[in-house]
């Protein structure tokens, strides 16, 4: 398990599929159920399918689809700004009222599990009765 | 059919007031939209729009009649200890200007998406004050543009092409090819990638580069440990800092880099603070990136009505402001309200996991378009409005200037005309009830 800086940020497609009220639907998870990892480091985790990634705390863990891109450097990871990301994004605000969208140290390992859709991941962390 | 032209998009902060639309039946074709915009357009026809009201019944969401969605939405907000008001983004001022008189009149927390999107902003004008100046002014001056932790082309599409990089102006009879854009990101973002230069500095480390920048306009070399802190060399700030100096109007557009990080306010006040600066060199304005549609408007609305931008608190009876203590995301978080009223908005994706944990506790009432999250987990769901295509309003756009909408067809709904409406007929059985 090997500490990251989480950045989440706008993506086009979670803009158009959030928008047109498609937050429920599959294309959504493909687009936003996904972590950018800088190819040394992707590496170095054995090139994982998936990735569990985890608050510091271990209070808050998501498994999400992992790929190696350019964009970001070694150390740090990138999520679309959506529910999976905001699972682990950290709570305090500083005293602003904005959460540490960018910038959230996480946790990132390899993992078998499953990723979950928006809607199984609403009924398995947050339903109610649960 | 019907067509309509100059219709505003009530998806970003750019509110881009140029899309024309054909209407006929159960198809819309949009014209100028971006893809955000066009997706947002579709959803007037779309199947899985949210036609009718939707109440709780053991763990299903069962259809469900206007008059009990909007009694059980005023009975939730009338029986809280410290009911939270959320009015999200695209809805129009009118509309939160009926939730902010709401909250006064039941004593309750009121917030907006402004908070976690560009509050620390704010809070930042708040501190340092602010050179600023209209999207038109940019787009007729400017011939430098600093991206700073923002990526427009994924975030708000056509900043770039109406207002920013591409039209011509003054300085820039060419257009892209008189104007020079710098980008400021820890990633190499789309937009990165299409600048001229890209200052790829270490997340969380923007305050440390804008004070080495500040440190170089007074003329002094900064502590060269800010080469390894911030991962940009002194070399390359010298070169950020010419461009900047040497330009005839320069224009500086924060996003959620700088808001969003370690640092917060404090990050955008030296920023307002490096703009002052630059004034003393040549013409420089800064501006916030607004990727949401109306959150500047909540800031307006509420700083007129009550004297503060976001997260006011009335359960004194007169507003109170305190950043982290009445806003949203820390009032969730530490389980200090009671229940939750969200207009247009999605909390449950967009909020940590500890504040969508508690929302699953208390009693919630939301006015949504489309299924997600927030309404998966909600008592109530009331049918929403969309604002600019089936209603008229106001949205200020990223520059604070307000700009008035009119629809192209009105409410599918006998029941209600908009989103303000809703609001006022649930204000008026809350009313009825603490009589
Ligand atoms: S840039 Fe923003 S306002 Fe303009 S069309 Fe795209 S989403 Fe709509």
């Amino acid at each position: 398990m090997k500490q990251f800086l989480l950045n989440s940020g706008s993506t086009i497609e979670e803009g158009r599929l959030a928008k047109g009220g498609s937050k429920l639907s599959p294309d959504y998870t493909a687009e936003c159920a996904v972590a950018e990892m800088n190819p040394e480091d992707y590496e170095a985790l054995g090139s994982p399918e998936r990735v569990l990634i985890s608050s510091p705390d271990g209070r808050h863990r998501v498994a999400v689809h992992a790929y190696a891109g350019p964009s970001v450097s070694s150390g740090h990871i990138f999520m679309p700004r959506a529910i999976w990301a905001n699972v682990v994004v950290d709570p305090e605000t500083f005293s602003t009222g904005s959460p540490l969208y960018k910038g959230s140290p996480v946790l990132v390992e390899a993992t078998e599990e499953e990723v979950l859709s928006a809607q199984d991941l609403v009924t398995e962390l947050y339903g109610r009765g649960r | 059919m019907m067509s309509a032209k100059n219709i505003v998009c009530p998806v970003c902060g750019a509110s881009c007031d140029d899309i024309a639309v054909e209407l006929s039946g159960d198809r819309i074709t949009v014209k100028n939209a971006c893809k955000m915009g066009n997706a947002k357009f579709q959803e007037i026809v779309s199947s899985h729009r949210i036609r009718e009201p939707l109440i709780r019944e053991g763990s299903a969401l069962l259809p469900a009649s206007w008059d009990e969605a909007v009694e059980r939405t005023a009975r939730i907000l009338a029986q809280a200890k410290r009911p939270l008001i959320f009015v999200g983004s695209e809805t129009s001022s009118e509309a939160m200007e009926v939730g902010l008189h709401l909250a006064e009149f039941l004593g309750a927390a009121i917030d907006s998406n402004s908070t976690v999107c560009h509050g620390p902003t704010a809070m930042g004008i708040q501190e340092a004050g602010r050179v600023g100046g209209t999207a038109g002014q940019a787009k007729s001056r400017s011939d430098l543009v600093v991206y700073w932790g923002a990526n427009p082309l994924e975030s708000m599409p056509r900043h770039m092409s109406r207002y920013a990089v591409y039209p011509r102006g003054h300085w820039t009879r060419r257009g892209r090819f008189d104007r020079t854009v710098i980008t400021v990101d820890p990633r190499r973002s789309i937009t990165a990638e299409n600048s001229d230069l890209h200052i790829q500095l270490k997340p969380n480390t923007d305050y440390e580069l804008m004070a080495a920048l500040l440190t170089l306009l007074h003329g002094k070399r900064p502590h060269p440990s800010v080469e390894a802190t911030t991962g940009v060399s002194i070399a390359q700030m010298e070169e950020m800092l010419e461009l900047m100096k040497g330009c005839n109007f320069g224009a500086i557009y924060v996003g959620l880099g700088i808001a969003s990080s370690y640092g917060k306010h404090r990050n955008a006040e030296a920023a307002f603070n490096l703009v002052k600066e630059l004034n003393g060199f040549t013409k420089f304005i800064i501006g916030a990136l607004r990727g949401h549609c109306n959150v500047a408007g909540f800031n307006q609305i509420a700083s007129y009505l009550y004297g503060f931008p976001f997260g006011l608190d009335f359960a004194r009876g007169y507003p109170r402001y305190n950043p982290g203590e009445y806003t949203a995301v820390d009032l969730l978080r530490d389980r200090d309200v009671d229940a939750a009223f969200i207009v247009s908005a999605d909390l449950v994706s967009h909020f940590p996991a500890a504040c969508a944990e508690y929302l699953a506790e208390i009693p919630v009432s939301c006015i949504d378009i489309a299924p997600c999250p927030t309404t998966m987990l909600s008592d109530v769901v009331l049918p929403g409005v969309i604002d600019a295509m089936e209603c008229d309003g106001t949205f200020y756009r990223l520059d604070d200037v307000p700009i008035y909408f009119q629809p192209f067809t009105k409410s599918p709904f006998s029941y209600t005309e908009s989103n303000e409406d809703t609001m006022k007929q649930i204000y008026k059985r809350v009313k009825a009830l603490k009589k």
